[in-house]
């Protein structure tokens, strides 16, 4: 946790930014956009230990309240400028062109030259400046962002690499709706090809639905009680995983955003389950090792 | 029998669900007519019989509960006999049973089954235990199945390819199944899943069984969640970490983590969060398990073209053959599309995020994404090169299905490696391993031959992927360097080599893989008949073989020929009944009428068949000099032996005397050893195995080798514990020592059923074992369908000093006895030596408990056993018959001698053995008689007396009948023999008809057929002849005649 020349990290292990998701850390450069460095670095403070007691995304608003120096917390609201059906109808057209920007989305990645499909709109999905991100907070402070709402921009950074939807959901489109949208506009583009090869002559490809066939256990009942297969040979002999091969290593860092009074929490979690990993992989090895020894038919 | 059997209950069941472990047993009962609920499966096991068979198995648990389950099996069902009055149930019916015969009126019923349940990590640890090969006779198929799915989370779990995630609102520990080996797994795992694995209902709210059935589905999503289940069980214990440091999210999953349903303490809105974190968090490694994956399809270039072309398609999980192409699935849009038979919902949904991670891995996939439904793209030679060598990999391990160009698919093919050509040389005949062949080779790679100049022009490209004779192949660096090493060594090749090579897939020469090997047309008919390919050319009845071969004993004569000209051991196992004595026979009268014989041979044979070796040589070759080397009066010095052997073409022996004259046996220069029995071997470190293992080999003063036979009717090559032993006396080179084949064979195919090394034991193996089956028409075409054998057998010590004190004493008693008694006299004589010839427990009228013993195993069966001749030679042909899963009809004239057999079988086998005689019940016999036909896991082995069991029955189950004393009347035991030979029969019926030897059995054995004027009084007015006999007659009858 550093604060130098301005910059400010968010990153609370030891890890430095290059392992945020390149969307975190453009939220991140906003924020550290702000002008008034004092009330940045305070807002820090407040985030780092622990003032900000919950964020809630609603709809298309996120809810958090913030301890202060007053008894009860205050209340931030914080949304973004919202895309209009029209608007959204020029992005998803937009997205529609490259099956990339699909793909990449599908697969838990924001593409990176995604504001290239918003710009048909004429809109963002990231705010250029600071002042596009809306707020409101309780506190008397009549600066804004006053420092409790820029405690939850920091932290709402961590919460974009849970899950590159939000800033969709922020901007007026879930998840689900997203999807069921581009799927609906790859028919119309569909439709529109085979209308334009059938006036050419060609016949479209057609998928095969047929019905769903007959299990064969219904005609044949020994697939009830019969299973002739040998054991897999590589099942033979149970290895361990080579060095980084394991599903914690492949998945890497926690993408939960952390509390700030319990730094390096996800590290301990992580450090937990990887200790009881190893463990139960020597058990399990020395149990393969062990079967079907104590059985009669090896007597 | 009882079968054990285990059905997943899935959640409510418990959380995770439970192993429910049950088990059905066969009996005769009346079909069921269905209720309001589902009615009580009428052969299951109760939940106490369960408990028994897996308490007396080792198997109890203490994690075990009761439980009951209404599980959906299918029914036998038949509209109800008598009346049929409108609204009364027209149907009844009955749950099959697995090996059923599949009846033609099939149904799905639920029945109601009590037995016990584990939870998941009890069931894990409970199925780790249990044998994965070939388990217990008594647990179901679908059990060893389950062992499989454990051995899978095991290795899941070693290899730590899991995630803590959070499903459904609960904590759980996730399995990763997206690397290529572990989808492949799966789908295997639900092709196979034996359906009665899943096939429980869940209970209706209140506990109540449903009156419904469930489908029997596509496993793989039920496969899944099995495995899930395991594996979350397992992971679950003893994950107790401290709690510092942690925020309250990350504390309520962890504590969710550990024992207990997984529940996590959470407000609905943190846990969405957590739940979506988690989600987002394990996609990048793997994604969901579909049913079908995003597939990149390579193309070599068209001619004149640079560019790789690069397909998208979707592939199925279940078969990646099963391909479409990506414009099937952009137009299939909401309703989805049928890949074969796997339903594919969202397919283009499936693909989007299939080339979404893609991209991850492998990034000029990117280009090919610029339009909205894209379906190719082109590569750059450097690209194509990255996909072939490194990127598939990735590809497969992200779940992305990556098909290459044939020739560079990966595996051995696409290596550099050899396309040899060879033959025999003009002068050979091709009888020694070691001459070298004329022999002309090629470089090969990807199906292309290429010389060393191609190999060097090709290299100079520098380029890893080159095109030749129209052919995109993968150099690699060390090749050329390898293939300049090959030329410079300049090898040769023999006969052995080609053996060797052409054995097994994946052999290497001079470290190179053999991709093609073109045998001409005499090295290919002596490659054929060394790998069995071909039958053996058959070998004619030699000159001085005084009875006819089959066609398939001239060709085991053959067999027997060629290996002995190649100096190889050889194993000849045919199944019983079809004749591995004559053929040895006449494999020795071959030699001797060839004149190779020269030394004499030497036969270990049990001590209960060296009568009938003796017999047999004496009536199919005459010319063979046959010397027993048995009985206290065997020369005992090096001296006398070599003046007793002298002129001696075959000397006998017992495995017993093998041991103890091992010495003096070894200074005898033998031209051959013989193990008949060979089972008798198995054990390595015995000391008969020891010595005979020793005889084959030629001591220093030995002229010149030895040959070695072993004849065994078990199937060798299914035990590979014995087989070393086995090989080892035969052909020891063959598998190396013999804790290199523990660890190479034994280990990894006993205790883990491992398949690829048993095919390559087997290949390894297979040259030196020569196994016909007489079940087998299409080898074994002239076999008539009722085949009988004399089964020759001595006497005991203890049977011998009984039989003729007993001759002794009643022709004194007969020769006084006033002429009235006379008769009955000499009927209770008969009788008696009869009895003496079956056992002497039988004659001397010990009771059950005296003569078989309470004792357990094998200790107090042996020695039973040991005190008759005819019950050891009986469990030596009935140890083949249960080995081959066949059944069979024992008959005997007393009721006595039933019970002794009954009990001491039972010990023996381990297995119920029924005994059918006057006293049984009519109800009892008709149980009997239906077990044995009608269930399908039912006895082996039925006792008969003949005069109850004689007669009416149908037991066309049995392949095999016994006949363990003889009978006055042949036509009786035809009659009873007729019981299994009769319609219905669909096997040929091997009629066994046991002769003690010398003795009286086969003094009426002879007058049956010589059909005598004494036995014409036999079998055709009763018994009158015997009041008839002087005692010169009489004495002739019943004496026993000692072996000259």
């Amino acid at each position: 946790m550093t604060v130098s020349s301005g910059a400010i990290t968010t990153q609370l292990g030891d890890q430095g930014l290059g392992h945020q998701p390149w969307w975190v850390e453009q939220w991140m450069e906003l924020i550290n956009s702000y002008r008034f460095k004092k009330r940045l670095e305070r807002a820090w403070e407040y985030a780092r230990s622990g003032n900000v007691t919950s964020i809630r995304f609603e709809g298309r608003r996120v809810h958090a309240r913030v301890q202060g120096s007053g008894e009860d917390p205050y209340k931030v609201k914080l949304w973004l400028d919202v895309l209009n059906d029209d608007d959204w109808g020029y992005v998803l057209d937009a997205l529609t062109q490259k099956a990339r920007w699909s793909a990449q989305l599908l697969a838990g990645v924001m593409p990176q030259d995604i504001e290239r499909a918003f710009a048909a709109s004429g809109k963002r999905l990231f705010p250029f400046k600071l002042q596009e991100v809306r707020s409101e907070c309780s506190c008397p402070d009549k600066a804004n962002p006053c420092k409790h709402v820029s405690a939850v921009f920091y932290l709402m950074g961590d919460r974009f690499s849970e899950d590159p939807f939000v800033l969709f959901q922020l901007r007026g489109r879930t998840r689900g709706q997203l999807l069921a949208d581009l799927a609906k506009r790859r028919q119309k583009a569909l439709a529109k090809q085979a209308r334009q090869a059938r006036a050419r002559g060609q016949e479209p490809v057609m998928a095969d639905t047929a019905a769903h066939p007959q299990h064969p256990a219904i005609t044949d009942p020994n697939r009830w009680w019969r299973y002739g297969a040998a054991l897999d040979p590589d099942l033979v002999v149970i290895t361990p995983a080579l060095e980084g091969e394991s599903g914690l290593d492949a998945a890497g860092p926690l993408p939960l955003a952390e509390a700030p009074q319990f730094p390096e929490a996800n590290q301990r979690f992580l450090a937990h389950v990887r200790h009881h990993g190893e463990s139960m992989a020597a058990l399990a090895m020395a149990r393969a090792m062990d079967n079907g020894l104590s059985s009669p038919t090896d007597a | 029998m009882t079968l054990l059997h285990a059905t997943w209950l899935f959640p409510p069941e418990g959380p995770g669900g439970r192993l429910f472990l049950w088990g059905d047993t066969w009996k005769a009962i009346s079909p069921v007519q269905p209720g309001r609920s589902a009615p009580e499966h009428p052969l299951a096991l109760t939940p106490d019989e369960v408990a028994d068979w897996l308490d007396d198995n080792g198997y109890w648990s203490e994690a075990l509960r009761p439980a009951r389950a209404t599980l959906t099996l299918p029914s036998r069902t038949q509209a109800a006999r008598g009346r049929r009055s409108a609204g009364d149930q027209p149907w009844s019916g009955l749950p099959l049973q697995s090996g059923e015969p599949i009846p033609r009126q099939l149904e799905w019923w639920p029945w109601q089954v009590e037995g016990w349940a584990l939870d998941p990590a009890g069931a894990a640890e409970w199925l780790s235990g249990l044998p994965l090969a070939s388990g217990h006779p008594d647990m179901g198929d679908d059990l060893r199945w389950w062992t499989h799915l454990q051995r899978w989370a095991l290795s899941l779990i070693a290899r730590g390819r899991w995630l803590p995630q959070i499903e459904d609102g609960r904590a759980r520990w996730l399995p990763l199944l997206n690397r290529e080996g572990d989808r492949r797994r799966l789908e295997e795992l639900a092709v196979g899943l034996p359906q009665v694995a899943t096939c429980a209902l869940a209970a209706g709210p209140e506990g109540d069984p449903a009156l419904a059935c469930r489908r029997p589905g596509n496993g793989r999503l039920r496969v899944a969640s099995l495995l899930e289940a395991l594996l979350d069980g397992q992971l679950r214990a003893g994950f107790k970490p401290d709690s510092d440091g942690l925020d309250p999210l990350l504390l309520a999953w962890q504590k969710a983590l550990g024992k207990g349903d997984g529940q996590l303490h959470l407000d609905e809105e943190e846990l969405e969060r957590l739940t979506i974190a988690t989600h987002h968090w394990r996609e990048a490694v793997a994604g969901r398990v579909a049913p079908a994956r995003a597939c990149l399809e390579l193309f070599t270039p068209a001619e004149g073209d640079e560019l790789w072309d690069v397909r998208f398609s979707l592939q199925a999980e279940a078969d990646p053959s099963l391909r479409v192409p990506a414009a099937v699935a952009w137009a299939a849009g909401d309703w989805g599309l049928q890949l074969g038979e796997v339903a594919v919902p969202q397919p283009s949904e499936l693909l989007l995020e299939g080339l979404g991670r893609a991209l991850t891995v492998f990034e000029p996939v990117e280009r090919g994404l610029d339009a909205t439904t894209p379906e190719a793209m082109q590569l750059t030679p450097a690209e194509a090169f990255v996909l072939v060598r490194t990127a598939a990999t990735q590809l497969r391990d992200v779940g992305v299905g990556v098909v290459l160009p044939e020739s560079l698919s990966g595996g051995l093919a696409s290596r550099l490696g050899l396309a040899i050509t060879a033959e025999l040389p003009e002068t050979s005949r091709g009888f020694t391993l070691g001459e070298n062949l004329v022999w002309s080779w090629d470089f090969m790679i990807g199906g292309v031959t290429l010389n060393l100049r191609d190999l060097e022009r090709l290299s100079a490209k520098r380029s890893p992927l080159v095109q030749h004779k129209g052919v995109w192949i993968e150099l690699r660096p060390n090749d050329l360097r390898n293939a300049e090493r090959f030329c410079n060594a300049d090898p040769g090749l023999s006969l052995d080599d080609a053996l060797r090579l052409t054995a097994s897939d994946g052999d290497t020469f001079h470290r190179l893989p053999v991709h093609a090997f073109t045998a001409g047309p005499r090295l290919q008919a002596v490659m054929e008949q060394y790998h069995q390919q071909k039958a053996p050319d058959p070998l004619p009845a030699p000159p001085g073989f005084a009875g006819q071969l089959r066609p398939y004993q001239e060709r085991g004569l053959g067999w027997l020929a060629f290996l002995h000209r190649f100096d190889q051991g050889a194993c000849l196992a045919d199944d019983m009944g079809l004749g591995k004595t004559i053929q040895l026979l006449a494999f020795l009268q071959h030699l001797k009428a060839e004149q190779e014989l020269k030394r004499p041979v030497l036969l270990v044979a049990p001590t209960s068949v060296l009568t009938n070796w003796k017999r047999e040589a004496a009536a199919f070759t005459p010319e063979l000099a046959v010397q027993e080397h048995y009985g206290p009066r065997r020369p005992s010095t090096d001296a006398a032996l070599k003046k007793a052997l002298k002129g001696v073409d075959l000397v006998l022996t017992s495995y017993g005397l093998l041991q103890r004259d091992s010495e003096l046996l070894e200074s005898v220069d033998w031209q051959g050893v013989v193990i008949d029995e060979a089972q008798a071997i198995k054990t390595p470190t015995a000391k008969q195995s020891m010595a005979a293992r020793d005889l084959a080999r030629p001591g220093r003063g030995s002229r010149s080798g030895r040959f070695r036979i072993a004849l065994t009717g078990t199937p060798v090559e299914n035990r590979v514990s014995e087989l070393w032993a086995l090989m080892d006396f035969l052909n020891p080179k063959v598998l190396g020592d013999e804790p290199f084949f523990r660890q190479r064979y034994r280990l990894p195919i006993e205790r883990y059923g491992d398949m690829a090394s048993l095919r390559d034991l087997k290949a390894r193996v297979g040259p030196f074992i020569l196994r016909r089956l007489k079940t087998d028409k299409s080898i074994i075409t002239d076999l008539p369908d009722k085949v009988e054998l004399h089964e020759w057998v001595g006497l005991a010590p203890e049977q011998r000093k009984l039989y003729n004190r007993t001759v002794e004493e009643s022709l004194d008693a007969i020769a006084r006895a006033p002429l009235g008694q006379k008769h009955g006299q000499v009927l209770a004589l008969l009788t008696k030596l009869k009895q003496v010839c079956n056992h002497p427990a039988l004659a001397l009228g010990e009771d059950v408990q005296a003569a078989v013993g309470n004792g357990v195993g094998n200790g107090a069966a042996s020695g039973f056993a040991a005190r008759s001749a005819k019950v050891q030679r009986l469990e030596e042909i009935l140890e083949e018959v249960i080995e081959a899963g066949d059944r069979a009809l024992l008959f005997t004239q007393f009721a006595e001698w039933g019970h002794l057999l009954k009990a001491h079988l039972e010990r023996k086998w381990r297995q119920e053995v029924p005994f059918l005689y006057g006293n049984t019940s009519k109800t009892e016999r008709q149980a009997m008689v239906d077990r044995f036909q009608d269930d399908p896991r039912g006895p082996q082995l039925f006792l008969l007396s003949l005069k109850a069991g004689g007669v009416g029955l149908n037991l066309t189950r049995a392949s095999h009948v016994f006949h363990i004393d003889r009978w006055w009347n042949p036509a009786v035991e035809n009659q009873a023999t007729d019981r299994a030979y009769r319609i219905g029969q669909q096997n040929r019926v091997m009629v066994h008809k046991f002769i003690t030897s010398g003795s009286v059995e086969e003094r009426i054995d002879r007058m049956i057929k010589e059909k005598s004027k004494l036995a014409e009084d036999i079998v055709g007015s009763g018994e009158d002849w015997l009041g008839g006999m002087d005692m010169g007659q009489l004495k002739e009858l019943v004496a026993l005649q000692e072996p000259e």
